[in-house]
């Protein structure tokens, strides 16, 4: 039979979520400014710290809470460590509009493809995912507003092994062995990862679910400490950072009582 | 041919005649809430007929597999785009079946030249908090028998679809007389076996207003699982995660599937 538009007769194999979005309209491309001469000033905005490692129960993702414009505080209980799936973590660094809408397409993608597909979305398939996200949102990045510098962690039941992955703002992916850090702390937090992992008592991949708590609380103090941009311990606002953990029994935040306690005897 | 009214209510009669005996041959699909939640369940052979629709929504269907596979994509589509744009709290069943499905399943079985969805469906939705269930059948024609949801006053806490309006109203019968509420999981797969097996007796029956005896029930139940598979799903609220349906194991069904 001919039929004049065959494309709309039969979808594609499997439609992800934002061609969805597109075609209703919910998510309009963004749009790639003309960009003439020379160099683009790209304006750093990725005022946060944000780090996860590798521990002997799984994948520890933290972060602070600050969330800044310019030199102004804005927010002080920003949650930037979002749950994807049951067993999936984005940790954000970045303009916090366009994360979350990131955050937000990127959890959709993934239900959408098992409901549709009826299997579950591969852990190539997810990583990816996000890398396209980032890439589709470079003339955002262009135009100096909009960039986001996510790290991703997710249990692979095929592997039976927690996996971590950091990326950059174009969307290319890289899978950390050890630890990864984004935002503007992260110079600092890098540097004590590789020390502790490198001359440490225990390295990073043998610590205890408590050893590894302490060292991400102390790792974002000492990030505190020199970066303005992220928040450290307000004890009387009992603001604390938020540290999740992802393993094979899915996700667990740790509660802020056992935070406040840990902080009590091993941080001040 | 439809010019006239009459040859148009002829060819709209000649068209439902034809669908009815094309699903005629569907294998019931029995849904019923329990203590949990709500449990879909069906015997087949090969294909799969309950599906995962949203969040706190799922179906089941009988009839054509590339129709029933376009309803349940435009069903995921719909839920999904509004699940996202405003919030899963805005998604509800209410909404998908009065205003998404039923009028195009309406339009396509009316619109003589063209071809009508060969489907029958159930979808279930888990009430939020003390929010009784909704239970919704939408057939090929768009129309819609539900349990009323929360607007109803004596609010049946099940749904079914067979082949045939009277194993229908067979099935229904059945599960009137049964008080799952407070069941457990095995407990609501029994009684949802049952259901099926009722559904599946009386299918091919042309008048019956008696349900089959307890003992009748047991025996074709018995000779049913020996040949064929259960499939079956819930939708739990025991989870503290936003999605809550799950497909049940062959674990889950090992002590039903047995034969006892």
């Amino acid at each position: 039979m001919d039929s004049p538009d065959n494309a709309s007769v039969f979808p594609p194999a499997s439609e992800d979520f934002s061609s969805l979005l597109r075609r209703h309209g919910c998510h309009p491309p963004v749009p790639v400014t003309q960009q003439s001469t020379g160099r683009v000033e790209i304006v750093q905005t990725e005022a946060t710290t944000i780090l996860a490692f590798k521990f002997a129960g799984g994948v520890l993702v933290a972060g602070d809470r600050r969330a800044t414009s310019g030199n102004i505080v804005v927010y002080d209980r920003a949650d930037k460590v979002l749950e994807i799936d049951r067993h999936s973590l984005m940790a954000i660094a970045g303009v916090p509009a366009t994360a979350w809408e990131m955050a937000r397409v990127l959890e959709h993608s993934f239900q959408f493809y098992r409901r549709s597909q009826l299997q579950e979305m591969s852990l190539d398939g997810k990583v990816r995912a996000l890398s396209k996200l980032l890439r589709d949102n470079f003339g955002f990045v262009m135009q100096g507003v909009g960039v986001v510098i996510p790290i991703f962690a997710t249990f692979d039941t095929v592997s039976d092994a927690a996996r971590l992955y950091f990326y950059d703002a174009m969307g290319a992916q890289f899978e950390a062995t050890d630890y990864a850090a984004t935002g503007s702390g992260s110079p600092s937090v890098r540097s004590v990862l590789y020390y502790e992992n490198t001359w440490g008592k225990t390295i990073l991949r043998e610590m205890s679910e408590n050893e590894a708590v302490i060292l991400a609380l102390r790792a974002l103090d000492t990030a505190a400490e020199s970066d303005t941009a992220t928040g450290g311990v307000d004890r009387r606002g009992k603001s604390y950072p938020i540290i999740k953990i992802v393993s094979k029994a899915g996700i667990t935040t740790l509660p802020e009582k056992t935070l406040a306690a840990i902080y009590k005897a091993k941080i001040t | 041919m439809i010019e006239e009214p009459y040859r148009w209510v002829e060819a709209i009669s000649n068209r439902r005649e034809y669908i009815e005996h094309q699903i005629e041959g569907g294998s019931p699909i029995a849904c019923l809430g329990y203590k949990d939640g709500i449990l879909f369940l069906t015997l087949s052979r090969e294909r799969q007929k309950i599906f995962e629709i949203y969040d706190r929504i799922a179906m089941g269907a009988i009839g054509h597999p590339g129709d029933i596979e376009r309803l349940r994509m435009a069903a995921i589509e719909v839920t999904s785009t509004e699940g996202f744009t405003r919030s899963a709290q805005d998604v509800s069943l209410r909404r998908l079946a009065n205003y998404s499905l039923s009028p195009v399943l309406k339009a396509a079985f009316e619109q003589v030249y063209g071809a009508p969805y060969l489907a029958r469906m159930i979808f279930a939705e888990l009430g939020r908090g003390d929010d009784p269930n909704l239970f919704v059948r939408i057939d090929y024609d768009g129309s819609i028998h539900s349990n009323g949801g929360p607007l109803s006053r004596i609010s049946e806490n099940f749904g079914v679809i067979s082949g045939t309006a009277l194993s229908m109203s067979l099935m229904e019968k059945f599960l009137k007389q049964q008080d799952c509420s407070n069941l457990n999981l095995e407990g609501a797969l029994g009684v949802a076996l049952d259901a099926w097996t009722v559904g599946h007796l009386t299918a091919g029956k042309d008048a019956l207003d008696e349900l089959p005896s307890a003992e009748v029930i047991a025996v074709h139940r018995k000779e049913q699982l020996a040949t064929t598979i259960i499939e079956a799903a819930v939708l739990e609220h025991t989870s503290s995660l936003p999605i809550t349906y799950r497909p049940l194991s062959r674990k889950d069904l090992e002590v039903f599937q047995k034969g006892d």
